[in-house]
């Protein structure tokens, strides 16, 4: 940059120019957004606080856009309670292509955007970035308002392999081909029952494998995110295999053993029964779009986990619509699969509160059916005590789990997500208490079930207490030591986040539970095939002039 | 330099004589690439399974083995074109202008063997035109694989283009001696089967284009001597690799530079051989002289200088204070045969190459094909352990199966001498066609500047086209 240079941006002029005429090609207002843009740079530098740059613009931008939800809001709200945010959250942007540019500038504010762009455009994005990533995508001209993805809770996995063969069957998998793979390890010597993990494909929102494909075969579904493969164009070089850092891929090195006739036979009597989409063809191989993505591999064609595309279209009914076969069979329900974008989807929730989202999938077997609680509940008293001592199935115990889940939670029972069923059933069950008479917000209640401190004589009753209920929670669930992303430094932006230990560098795969030999999968031709750890095992059978020595 | 005066009839003679040795040796090559062509047919026909790979990570296998390897080592000998043309063209050493033509087909021989490993190592070849052509414009964005198969199809389609115009002046003075071929089938005497080639070749052809032709190849050659070693090998083939944070043994800036030095060891060694081949199957000892065999080795021990100096600098960072996984890495290198042999087999060249520099007298024909030979394995094996090592020792690294399994399958190995037929097949075949070395060359070793007249034997500096090389 040359000292004439008046540019307020780190990268000069000519960068400045550049991005006011695309900033003209909105329709929205550039010097409004010029002038954003230097002061954001300011809020960069630490001249301005995120506050006062939120209050400076406030006015324009919802007369500009109607809405100012600029990422600043709620440092403004809080006044500086979180200073350095918004500048963190800028440099995490991944400036990747033109069109995630547009689209940011049109959601966030031309300005913000601009700045956040141009001067940490190079900066590797954290898993700080999604909601940029999100904000970036609304804008693009093809709306994506879904990202599928995981919170998987590894502390409550028990190795069981449910998931493993849920998937084969779902997928009609050759042995060895473990789209979903679980795996115990040692870390350093340790070796604690919890050091367990779960790994499905990870769905990056910056795929590497998708990078690296020479043929767009590897791609990323727009309305929804979920990266798959078009078996109809991979050519089979297995560079996607070699990107990918996770090893998540398993190519289709023979002719796989369930035939597409099979699995289609297998598709229209499952599929056939189910009220769905009639876009959707009835193969379990076609997706909406009508591109061969679902279900194994052909041969000389890679494959992996596809978050069951089938499924998320509608084609196995409204119900299975953000389900995964993997989540369905988990019995601990440590696979919580949903929108990403959305904050009260399972995943999202789950990996806000794991205790409560674990007490929640614990006391769903003893919460009490509301015909059993009216049944028993005829005739007796309407006090706490009298209630538990009628209730054969409802004790002291479940019934504060149950209220603490209700007190930490926000729009509780309402929504889509499946944890709303759990949730509904609580709800069900309040009612009929409240029916009877009960009223479980009340004073003798809440400080009867220690979910609130008993007010002083001169004080009023405030309601129930959220720590303790939180505090409840924790004590009967637990909760993880850690959330994380796999392999975050390698800037993939997975759409998985794992509750429970991070395996280290030094981490070594050791015997789980359950072996994989021991499990058996029902593939469509009706056969039961084990499972396999290792596909090499498999493969050497067919490799010729096999010796069995490696070099 | 020998006594006997090169001549026209020298570099003819390919084309006229018919012995049982060229027969025999036709034999074992188709034969060589037959066999392998009936186990590629047997891999279409059941799968990829037939190889020793399998999926990395909880596969317990290697993804990509000995055909990734053996398609660089064959790029990396297709570099033997750039550096004799560079010499000649470029550089004006017209010492190496008797083998420039051989080095420039060996490139031709070596891209056609490195991109039918492409079409080997693929699960779908069929679908290379459909599927990497049609999304073309987007993914020459982004993939490195297709950064390869661009700059391969450019850098052929230069040096083809080349070895066509050099090869118009010695067809059109020529084309009275060269060979035709008219078969009589079922009693019909067909015409002159060849003579189309060569009427294509010279097509429109005057003396009066020589200038314009010799300034036309300066620039191909320079076009060439630019994008090869700055694109191919020290560019996308390295960076097929280099880019993926994921392997440490692969990841980092050095791989450009350090492929670029393997890719010219091989090439020199392999334009050794096949001068050396040439020279003794038609006695070109005056022409493929001594001396052009001193001056290739030791260049080929400069490139093992660097080859070794370059796995140097990757030694000492892998291990002075790395990364756990890039310290596997790099623990393997100094322990595995793969690694630890080539070094010592490169290492053992340079010694001798530096050896007979200082007494020449340790010089002899028969040590440098040897010296070429063990370069040329070394690569092979180098390479392969490099494309092994990646997958072996990868960052995430918690897989049982990893480090993977993996020995390569009769059918892979086959895959070598196949290719190597393929190449032998292709010299055979060209050899008979066309004059392996430029008639420049002869002319150029007589002293003469004009054609077809014997001239007394004077060593001259200025070739013909030397003014144009300063233009």
């Amino acid at each position: 940059m040359s000292t004439e240079d008046e540019s307020f941006h780190p990268l000069g002029q000519e960068w400045e120019n550049e991005l006011e005429t695309m900033l003209d090609d909105t329709e929205y207002d550039s010097d409004l957004g010029m002038q954003m843009a230097e002061d954001a740079m300011r809020v960069t530098k630490g001249e301005l606080s995120e506050a006062d740059f939120h209050e400076k613009y406030h006015d324009d931008v919802m007369e500009e856009f109607g809405v100012d939800d600029r990422p600043t809001e709620e440092a403004y709200e809080e006044a500086q309670k979180n200073a350095g945010g918004f500048a963190e959250m800028l440099k995490s942007v991944d400036s990747d292509g033109e069109e995630s540019r547009r689209g940011m500038m049109k959601k966030m504010g031309a300005g913000a955007a601009f700045v956040g762009l141009g001067a940490f455009g190079a900066s590797e994005g954290g898993s700080e970035s999604e909601p940029n990533v999100a904000a970036a995508q609304e804008g693009d001209d093809t709306e994506q308002d879904v990202q599928w993805g995981m919170a998987i809770d590894l502390e409550r996995c028990d190795g069981c392999l449910s998931c493993v063969e849920a998937c084969a069957e779902e997928n009609n998998l050759d042995r060895g081909v473990n789209w979903m793979y679980v795996l115990d390890y040692e870390d350093n010597g340790v070796d604690t029952s919890r050091n367990r993990l779960v790994r499905p494909c990870q769905h990056c929102t910056d795929a590497p494998c998708e990078k690296v494909c020479p043929t767009t075969a590897r791609h990323t579904r727009d309305n929804d995110g979920l990266v798959l493969t078009d078996y109809d164009v991979c050519i089979g070089c297995r560079y996607c295999q070699v990107a990918c850092p996770y090893g998540v891929n398993y190519f289709q090195w023979d002719e796989p053993d369930i035939t597409t006739e099979d699995i289609e036979a297998q598709a229209q009597e499952e599929m056939g029964d189910h009220d769905h989409d009639s876009d959707v063809p009835h193969d379990h191989m076609s997706d909406e779009r009508g591109r061969w993505v679902d279900s194994r591999a052909p041969r000389g064609v890679m494959s992996k986990c596809t978050m069951c595309p089938t499924r998320q279209d509608g084609g196995m009914g409204e119900d299975a619509v953000g389900t995964t076969a993997c989540e369905d069979a988990c019995p601990p329900d440590a696979i919580q699969f949903g929108n990403m974008f959305d904050d009260n989807s399972d995943p999202q929730t789950y990996a806000d509160n794991p205790a409560r989202g674990r007490a929640l999938s614990d006391i769903d077997m003893s919460v009490p059916s509301a015909d059993a609680l009216e049944d028993d509940l005829d005739g007796a008293d309407d006090d706490l005590e009298s209630v538990l001592e009628a209730s054969e199935d409802l004790d002291e115990e479940t019934l504060r789990i149950m209220k603490a889940i209700e007190i930490v939670s926000e729009d509780f029972g309402e929504g889509d997500a499946s944890h709303t069923e759990y949730e509904q059933n609580i709800v069900d069950a309040f009612d009929a208490l409240e029916a009877h008479g009960l009223d479980l917000d009340s004073e003798e209640v809440l400080v009867g079930l220690d979910l609130a401190d008993e007010p002083d004589e001169d004080e009023e009753f405030d309601g129930p207490d959220e720590s303790a209920a939180q505090t409840v929670l924790v004590n009967e669930a637990g909760e993880p030591d850690s959330n994380f992303q796999l392999l975050e430094d390698m800037g993939t932006n997975p759409n998985i986040i794992y509750l429970g230990n991070e395996p280290g560098p030094q981490a070594e795969q050791v015997e789980g539970p359950v072996a994989y030999e021991d499990v058996e999968a029902d593939l469509a031709d009706g056969s039961s095939v084990p499972l396999a750890d290792n596909r090499k095992d498999v493969l050497d059978e067919m490799t010729v002039g096999d010796a069995g020595v490696s070099l | 330099m020998s006594t006997k005066t090169p001549s026209e009839d020298d570099i003819l003679r390919p084309m006229h004589t018919f012995t049982k040795k060229y027969v025999l040796l036709f034999a074992i090559a188709a034969l060589a690439l037959g066999a392998f062509l009936v186990g590629w047919m047997y891999q279409l026909q059941q799968g990829m399974a037939v190889t020793g790979l399998s999926d990395w990570g909880s596969g317990g296998g290697v993804t990509w083995g000995l055909y990734i390897g053996a398609f660089i080592w064959w790029v990396g000998i297709a570099h033997g074109g750039i550096i004799l043309s560079a010499a000649v063209r470029l550089l004006g050493m017209d010492r190496y202008m008797p083998v420039a033509r051989l080095a420039e087909m060996l490139t031709l021989a070596g891209l056609s063997a490195a991109g039918f490993y492409i079409l080997v190592h693929m699960g779908r070849p069929d679908r290379m035109v459909t599927s990497v052509i049609g999304h073309y414009h987007i993914t020459v964005n982004n993939s490195p694989l297709v950064w390869d198969v661009t700059v391969i199809t450019a850098y052929f389609v230069l040096t083809a283009t080349y070895l066509g115009l050099t090869l118009r002046y010695d067809i059109a003075r020529l084309r009275d001696d060269l060979p035709s071929f008219s078969p009589n089938v079922g009693g019909k005497q067909l015409p002159d089967l060849l003579a189309p080639v060569y009427d294509v070749l010279t097509l429109g052809y005057t003396k009066a284009e020589d200038k314009v032709i010799d300034r036309m190849v300066w620039w191909v050659a320079l076009a060439i001597i630019i994008m090869a070693p700055l694109l191919l090998h020290g560019g996308v083939i390295p960076w097929l690799f280099a880019v993926l944070p994921n392997y440490p043994s692969w990841f980092g800036g050095i791989q450009g530079p350090q492929f670029l030095t393997i890719a010219l060891t091989s090439a020199i060694s392999g334009v050794i051989l096949l001068s050396y081949a040439f020279r003794r199957a038609y006695d070109w000892d005056h022409i493929i002289t001594d001396d052009i065999f001193r001056g290739l080795l030791l260049w080929l021990g400069f490139f093992c200088l660097l080859f070794l100096w370059l796995q140097l600098q990757q030694l000492a960072t892998g291990s002075f204070h790395s990364t756990t996984t890039h310290s596997y890495a790099t623990a393997s290198k100094l322990s595995h045969p793969m690694y630890v042999g080539p070094m010592l087999m490169v290492l053992g060249v340079l010694v001798y190459i530096f050896a007979q520099t200082i007494r020449p007298s340790l010089f002899s024909k028969g040590r440098a094909i040897a010296a070429g030979l063990l370069v040329l394995t070394a690569t092979l094996v180098e390479k392969t352990y490099f494309v092994l090592s990646g997958f072996w020792y990868p960052s995430f690294n918690i897989y049982d199966g990893s480090p993977g399994e993996y020995f390569p399958s009769v059918i892979e190995l086959l895959s070598i001498a196949g290719t190597i037929g393929m190449v032998t097949l292709f010299f055979l075949v060209l050899s008979k066609l066309v004059p392996v070395v430029e008639l420049h060359a002869v002319e150029h070793l007589r002293g003469d500047h004009g054609h077809g007249h014997e001239h007394d034997h004077e060593p001259v500096e200025e070739s013909a086209e030397q003014p144009e090389v300063e233009a």
